[in-house]
């Protein structure tokens, strides 16, 4: 089964100089928990920040995200996927990166961001369908 | 149809209903993916197309309602069939109105990416009630595919705020302009809350004859 009815579009970005506090106060006001962090160069080469490293790599070790720069926690570079992907090998390719999400990558541009709760409702969107779950 | 037939007596007249209500619900398929391509090509004539399906739309259902009531089902289940029907003609209506809205307003290029993806996702959920309504005449649990219309249904919503927030930093040319717009997109995200209204519908029914 093909994702793109299920691929995110719209990626939030941050630059790779504003600080963690920058890259909070956006996640919680647009209620997303990753955002695409641009560095100088192509848009493949950008990284990426999560709640997750946000919590363990600054706020659990008691770190003030004032002091800290976007690009020192950033995750790079980015894990992607083809656009014609199935489900199964964005599943795969998740799993051996052991991350959350995967971005849809077509030559040098970022076309999307995949979730493993847009890879469920896709799974069950697909069985509504008769189409079973891969 | 066995499970049908076997709980209500499903005659001609009810397969006569049963046959109009598919041909219906068909209908709101090509209507919405209608809708779809006239987006995705940026016409104002093909929306106007729109239009007429939902005319078609409009005399399917008093055809319908009508041949209820000239005795088709049992009379305690003939309000539920109706209320459905009513249902699927609000998504007749919405996605008229929404094709009407776009015929008054320049939609802007940074929006239109977003609003197709609107426009695929309700010819998703469409075709997906009609599996649904397919799903019911066979007497199966509707679970799974109500579950992936409320899962389309969310995704639409993720999109519409989205799309309110890029749309509120857009310049507009005075008030007509701006309502206009705002109209527009209030009418082509409330297209797939309609549809999971529908849908509930198909589960009180299923229940009903149960």
């Amino acid at each position: 089964m093909k994702l793109h009815e299920f691929v995110t579009t719209k990626t939030e970005r941050i630059d790779c100089d504003k600080s963690v506090y920058d890259a909070i106060e956006k996640m919680v006001d647009r209620r997303i928990r990753s955002l695409v962090v641009t560095f100088p160069g192509k848009e493949v080469d950008c990284g990426v920040i999560t709640a997750r490293d946000i919590v363990f790599k600054l706020l659990a070790k008691g770190l003030d995200p004032n002091g800290v720069k976007v690009s020192e926690i950033a995750s790079r570079p980015l894990v992607c996927v083809d656009k014609d992907a199935e489900l199964t090998e964005i599943a795969q390719v998740m799993k051996n990166a052991g991350v959350a999400r995967v971005f849809v990558c077509a030559e040098e541009s970022i076309m999307g961001v995949v979730s493993l709760l847009d890879l469920m409702s896709a799974a069950l969107v697909g069985r509504a369908r008769g189409n079973g779950l891969s | 149809m066995g499970f049908l037939k076997k709980a209500l007596s499903l005659h001609k007249q009810e397969q006569k209903v049963v046959e109009k209500m598919r041909s219906h619900l068909k209908l709101l398929c090509s209507t919405c993916d209608s809708f779809k391509n006239a987006l995705e090509a940026n016409s104002r004539n093909a929306m106007r197309d729109v239009a007429d399906l939902e005319r078609e739309g409009d005399s399917i259902r008093r055809e319908i309602i009508s041949d209820i009531y000239e005795g088709a089902f049992l009379p305690y289940f003939r309000s539920d069939l109706c209320q459905f029907v009513e249902v699927v003609d609000h998504v007749f209506d919405a996605v008229k109105d929404t094709a009407s809205c776009y015929g008054e307003t320049s939609l802007p290029e940074e929006l239109r990416e977003e609003c197709i993806r609107v426009a695929l996702l309700n010819v998703r959920i469409c075709e997906m009630l009609f599996l649904t309504f397919e799903a019911m005449l066979r007497g199966e649990d509707l679970r799974e595919k109500t579950l992936a219309i409320r899962i389309y249904e969310k995704k639409v919503d993720d999109i519409k705020l989205s799309l309110f927030r890029n749309a509120r930093s857009i310049a507009v040319n005075g008030f007509w302009q701006g309502k206009m717009l705002a109209d527009f997109i209030s009418g082509l995200t409330s297209i797939s809350d309609i549809i999971e209204d529908a849908s509930d519908h198909l589960q009180i029914i299923l229940v009903t004859i149960r």
